[in-house]
């Protein structure tokens, strides 16, 4: 256990003096703040959206972006893994060297997304009030829960693919699919599917996707299913009050279950 | 302390590594030299924990290096022929890594950078060292706590001369520590220097193993001389050749035989 911890730490300090991190907190800080800023209102001056509103703009925003830099830098690390023939030969655990890798790619770049996402915090709050702030907090949640999952998932991609390129290529394509694909196939099953039925396949679907599963979440959060799209609009009548647990335990499992068949894989792999 | 009980590796079907015995003793130097492909790197990665053995099994100081990995490896250093970390990986947390996965004081990961020349740049990356920097800094790390086995792939490449004598130095220092040290060079002095035996390998086969002077007779080359004196080159080159063109299964000589 203690190796794990010192591979953690040595993971994170590399990982901290990469660039990564601080391009994430800035970008996220920038695109937080310009959703923040409504348009020009009657009297044609700008104004800022309180935390209500923000949260359920920003939702789409973490939902379409977190996934792919996560997924991407997932891919990348896991490839990478296959270079680490001096830390391979030190006294660790193969799965201990992808978790380290996890742990310190989640932290920086969740680091990095709470300074993103705090500094919009601090406008909003500052410009519009702190009420609804809760819905805000529970915003950063969700976007370190799918964070994580796609970290995961990316990193079980680059150990599996092994080649940078390929790994980061399967890495977008997982992208669409968990982004558009899932949702096309919720409309297909709405549309094929008596009521009924459609309900219990939408949520088996909800659970299939890590990024469907975090936008139904947030959603279910901020009870705005309102704003929900094909899959989130069952939300509620399909999960009811459980639904938040049980999106965020297929979060946790879509991080827990990658991680693990990446720890294995790379534990019965050549370097 | 090292023993391999027929250990073979095969990538994709293709073997890289037949069937190959051998053991090393605490304080024993052994060399592995042969061509390019002869199976020299895929022994050591396997001890090292790197490959997985197709077959046959390999122990350090009595571990398994497959079923009970973790506490071989922590017998073992490792230098490598790849650079084995990542470029942007700066000296003092590498260093550091490996003096706590090791149980060795932080002051001790100081002193290996001084060792290897580099105490005055521990903030630098190992991207920005000289491929010799590089080399000293791995061989340094490699010995780094208390390993009863040190396996390094070519150590002396792309060293000056004054680097090849630090790497002999280290060779023997670990030697007079009682540590079993199995290494591959295409250095052939430095073999017949270091080395207390030497296995020939061609082609992932064993196809020669012996002192020096066993080699020599068995090549049919006369040895009188101490080293660095006796002819390796033309020994190497006579055992290579017959190598090739032997039977699989056939060994020139072993050290038992010429007991």
């Amino acid at each position: 256990m203690s190796h794990t911890l010192s591979l953690c730490r040595f993971e994170l300090e590399a990982a901290l003096r990469g660039r990564t991190a601080p391009i994430f907190a800035a970008g996220f800080g920038l695109a937080s703040v310009a959703v923040a800023l409504v348009g020009l209102s009657a009297g044609g001056v700008l104004a800022v959206q309180g935390f209500a509103r923000t949260s359920v703009s920003l939702l789409e925003l973490v939902v379409w972006v977190v996934p792919i830099l996560a997924l991407i830098s997932g891919a990348v690390a896991g490839a990478d893994c296959h270079e680490l023939e001096f830390t391979a030969s030190l006294p660790v655990r193969r799965p201990a060297i992808v978790f380290s890798r996890w742990i310190a790619s989640t932290l920086t770049l969740g680091a990095a997304l709470l300074l993103g996402l705090g500094a919009a915090g601090m406008v909003i709050g500052l410009l519009a009030g702190s009420a609804d702030g809760w819905r805000y907090l529970r915003l950063i949640g969700v976007a370190l829960l799918v964070l994580a999952a796609s970290l995961a998932l990316g990193l079980w991609i680059g150990v599996a693919v092994r080649s940078r390129l390929k790994a980061v290529g399967i890495a977008v394509a997982v992208w669409f699919v968990l982004v558009i694909g899932v949702d096309l196939a919720a409309i297909g099953a709405l549309s094929v599917l008596p009521p009924g039925k459609a309900s219990v396949w939408l949520s088996v679907l909800l659970m299939a996707s890590p990024v469907d599963a975090a936008r139904a979440l947030g959603l279910s959060l901020f009870h705005a299913d309102v704003v929900a799209g094909p899959t989130g609009a069952a939300l509620r009548a399909v999960l009811g009050q459980a639904g938040a647990w049980a999106l965020t335990a297929a979060l946790l499992g879509w991080t827990v279950v990658p991680l693990t068949l990446a720890g294995r894989r790379f534990s019965r792999s050549d370097l | 302390m090292i023993r391999l009980e027929q250990l073979q590796k095969s990538y994709g079907g293709r073997p890289a590594l037949e069937p190959f015995s051998l053991e090393v003793a605490a304080g024993e130097v052994v060399a592995l030299v042969g061509p390019n492909g002869a199976g020299k790197s895929t022994t050591l990665r396997s001890l090292a924990g790197v490959v997985r053995p197709s077959g046959g099994r390999a122990f350090i100081a009595g571990h398994d290096v497959v079923t009970d990995g973790v506490a071989a490896r922590n017998q073992v250093g490792y230098l490598s022929q790849r650079l084995g970390v990542p470029a942007n990986t700066v000296l003092r947390d590498l260093a550091e890594l490996v003096a706590r996965v090791r149980g060795v004081a932080p002051a001790g990961a100081l002193q290996a950078l001084t060792g290897a020349g580099l105490g005055d740049r521990p903030g630098s990356t190992v991207g920005e060292l000289s491929g010799g920097q590089r080399q000293r800094l791995m061989i340094a790390l490699a010995t780094l706590g208390p390993v009863t086995a040190l396996l390094l792939d070519e150590p002396s490449i792309s060293l000056d001369a004054e680097g090849s004598d630090e790497v002999r130095q280290a060779i023997g220092e670990a030697k007079r520590r009682g540590t079993a040290v199995l290494f591959a060079s295409h250095q052939l002095h430095d073999v017949a220097l270091l080395a207390d035996r030497i296995v020939v390998m061609v082609q992932g086969r064993m196809v020669a193993q012996g002192t020096l002077a066993q080699l020599a007779q068995a090549a049919g080359v006369a040895c009188d001389a101490a080293p660095p004196e006796p002819p390796i080159d033309r020994i190497y080159r006579i055992l290579v050749s017959r190598g090739r063109d032997s039977a699989p299964g056939t060994l020139t000589l072993l050290r038992e035989d010429a007991a």
